[in-house]
């Protein structure tokens, strides 16, 4: 590149008018090349606590659907009966008011009266419809329900939207994305197919409320519970996590090997995969990036 | 002219008249200007509708419109091989040495590119459009380039930035990358016979209008211009789905008397619109180079534009007011552009046009690269298998298994079809070439009809 080696040749400009640019070929190659390039402009530093810390939601959320698992083998095997699992379900419906109560200050009268209400013709229609979920899926294998089962929790935890980004009041949805619903969807025709191989309706109307009080909750009370207190978050998560170890331990071993590996994959080498891979991130912008409009467009 | 300088050119891309465009008239005007300089040009692209078939254009340029589909986009459907025969027929028929690709979107170019190299043609790739490389379309879509241009024998872009983007998208040396610009047709856009009066400003949009072309950044400023200056009026012509938003803020505003939308404007009237303004405005978020910029220009108007890609390469700073894509920076500029018009003379501005851009110059320029790609050094499979090799640890393995499957392809119709059993088409050009002059003075009247 010896642009000023001849005095007589003019400086090389930047342009596309005019021609040929005298003393210089088509594909001549400036110093000034690439110089417009911005390399990683908006890379994010990593730290592992912090990734770690906020995956303890996904962990969390495990560990609550491992609890669901547990329930429904128990009851499956009639190891709980009926009264054991309404009590489960009044504890947890209770309890769940409770944290909501505790952790926001804008829940007035008004809105827990609308709650009741909606809670109750929730579980009105439960309960007149127990007894069509319980002869739903009697012409069907015990042994494809429960892969089908299995197979639905498994899209239901990959869509899962573990960061509540689209939740903003309690109970108020702000646009669920497309994978929100058909997670949700996931969880709640997995329970139906559960209900559907027990004995007396009245089981099947426990085990459906509590599945459902479950899915459909859960996400909100940690959620709630995360916003109050990250420390609350954590140790709450912890518990989960040490009672639903517990109890799948007591279940099976082959079980209880697989969830700890999964755990432990999820919470510590999941977020150090995350930031080895940092290194390799190369993100390039320059002049022929699409400039981004500074205004809301709102069709 | 001594036939060893003549070239035997195949042109291929997607984008081909009737369709209308940047890439389209680059294509035409191009071939038509190398046809003038005695090459023999052959455009190939995909049939459109019921234009199926060969079919001559002006200045005896023969069009092959292949009878395939075009299904996304006036795009033809990636199927990698089924389009060998064809092209393999074409390139022997018409006794092609060289092929010259136009467009990235393309895939017709794409599969053109990749069957000439296997049969052993030189291949020229031009560049018309810039790409990001954050979203996933993008990254594939580079995949697909750099697989393309691993083996092209020169590349050319629309403008410097534009090189700066494909040299980092395909990892091609630079020095193989030539910068040659669109130009316009400046018998086609001239200005107004006479001066437009000067008590009343018209500013005049045309764009298709989506959201690449900046339609929303329309919306917000033209209500703001028109508040600000009352003697301003606007054309805008073109449609699209942002002409919905346009039409809300004409009637949110009440400026439906001010504001004048045309829907979509046909080529041949683009001049006619043009030559009733005083600004031009354009207001893309990307463009790799912009024709509509140069035939306002041509046609004596005074433009403003985004100061995106590669526009403020396009005009000298004095016939251009360049703003960042930002609705008050955009008033700013619309405010200087009136201050400053006054001292614009649209006759002046399009005799410098004439200088700054022509067609020929866009040929000479390209018969350069055409000669250098000639000189390329002839390689076998093994050396190009290992040029594909080291696009990357698993599209490298996956390019190569691509053309070698090609390659075995290309084999069996060899066998299946010998070469000597196309029949060659007769030159026509001998024929041209006496009245060369009358032809092609008679093709420019067609083409500025």
């Amino acid at each position: 590149m010896n642009a000023n080696s001849s005095p007589t040749r003019p400086r090389w400009k930047k342009v596309a008018y005019g021609g040929m640019q005298p003393g210089y070929d088509d594909n001549y190659t400036d110093e000034s090349f690439l110089e417009d390039m911005v390399m990683n402009a908006n890379v994010v530093k990593r730290d592992m606590i912090k990734v770690m810390r906020d995956s303890i939601s996904i962990s969390q959320y495990l560990s609550i659907v491992a609890l669901v698992g547990v329930v429904w083998t128990y009851t499956l095997k009639s190891t709980l009966d009926e009264n054991s699992l309404l009590l489960i379900d009044a504890t947890l419906l209770v309890s769940g008011f409770l944290v909501l109560l505790l952790t926001e200050e804008m829940l007035s009268l008004n809105l827990l009266f609308h709650y009741f209400l909606n809670i109750a013709f929730f579980m009105t229609g439960l309960y007149v419809l127990a007894p069509i979920y319980k002869t739903l899926t009697r012409s069907i294998s015990s042994d494809s329900i429960c892969s089908v089962t299995v197979v639905l929790l498994i899209v239901h935890l990959f869509l899962h939207d573990y960061s509540r980004s689209a939740v903003n009041a309690p109970g108020t949805w702000k646009n669920p994305t497309l994978t929100n619903c058909i997670s949700l969807n996931a969880s709640i025709v997995a329970s139906v197919f559960i209900a559907s191989r027990l004995p007396s309706w009245r089981n099947v109307f426990a085990i459906m409320l509590f599945s459902l009080l479950v899915f459909l909750f859960a996400p909100l009370v940690t959620y709630c519970i995360r916003k109050y207190s990250f420390r609350l978050h954590i140790l709450f998560s912890f518990m989960l996590m040490v009672v639903s170890l517990a109890l799948v331990y007591r279940l099976h071993r082959l079980l209880f090997i697989m969830f700890l590996v999964l755990l432990v994959f999820v919470t510590i080498l999941c977020p150090y995969w995350l930031i080895r891979i940092q290194e390799y991130k190369f993100e390039i912008n320059g002049p022929w990036d699409e400039a981004k409009l500074c205004f809301d467009i709102t069709d | 002219m001594a036939d060893w300088r003549r070239h035997r050119i195949l042109m291929v891309s997607d984008f081909f008249y009737p369709n209308f465009g940047g890439v389209e008239s680059h294509i035409y005007y191009l071939s038509q200007c190398l046809l003038e300089l005695g090459h023999k040009v052959v455009v190939m692209t995909h049939a459109y509708a019921n234009r199926s078939g060969v079919r001559y254009m002006t200045g005896g340029l023969k069009v092959y419109y292949i009878p395939w589909k075009p299904f996304l986009m006036q795009n033809t459907l990636p199927t990698f091989y089924g389009t060998l025969p064809i092209i393999r027929n074409i390139l022997i028929r018409e006794k092609i040495s060289l092929v010259h690709g136009h467009q990235a979107f393309s895939t017709l170019c794409h599969e053109a590119l990749m069957h000439a190299r296997t049969m052993g043609y030189k291949v020229v790739f031009t560049d018309h459009s810039l790409y990001g490389f954050a979203d996933i379309g993008s990254i594939h879509m580079n995949k697909v380039l750099q697989f393309t241009l691993a083996d092209v024998s020169q590349a050319i872009c629309v403008s410097h930035t534009s090189k700066e983007n494909t040299v980092l998208r395909s990892s091609l040396p630079p020095a193989k990358v030539f910068v040659i610009p669109n130009a316009v047709d400046t018998a086609m856009f001239t200005p107004a016979p006479e001066r437009l009066k000067s008590d009343e400003i018209v500013i005049v949009v045309i764009s298709r209008l989506v959201y690449r072309k900046g339609a929303d950044l329309l919306v917000e400023v033209i209500p703001e211009v028109c508040r600000l200056f009352p003697q301003v009026r606007f054309i805008v012509g073109g449609d699209g789905p942002k002409r919905v938003r346009l039409e809300e803020m004409r009637e949110k505003h009440s400026l439906q008397d001010r504001v004048e939308m045309l829907g979509a404007v046909p080529h041949a009237r683009v001049r006619s619109v043009l030559i009733s303004g005083h600004i031009f405005l354009n207001s893309s978020l990307t463009e790799a180079f912009c024709i509509a910029i140069l035939e306002a220009a041509s046609c004596g108007l005074l433009t403003v534009s985004t100061r995106v890609g590669g526009v403020p390469e396009v005009l000298p700073d004095d016939m251009v007011v360049l703003a960042e894509p930002d609705p008050v920076d955009m008033v700013r500029a619309i405010k200087k552009a009136i201050a400053l018009l006054p001292r614009i003379d649209p006759q002046e501005m399009h005799a410098r046009m004439k200088k700054l851009y022509d067609w020929r110059d866009v040929a000479r320029r390209t018969e350069i690269v055409y000669d250098r790609a000639l000189k390329c050094s002839n390689q076998n499979l093994l050396d190009r298998l290992s040029r594909y090799l080291s696009c990357g640890s698993w599209a490298g393995k996956l390019f190569c298994l691509v053309m070698i499957i090609d390659f075995l392809f290309w084999c069996l119709l060899k066998l299946l079809q010998p070469a000597a059993d196309i029949e060659e088409v007769p030159d026509m050009v001998q024929f041209h070439h006496q009245d060369e002059e009358i032809l092609m003075d008679d093709s420019q009247h067609q083409s500025s009809r």
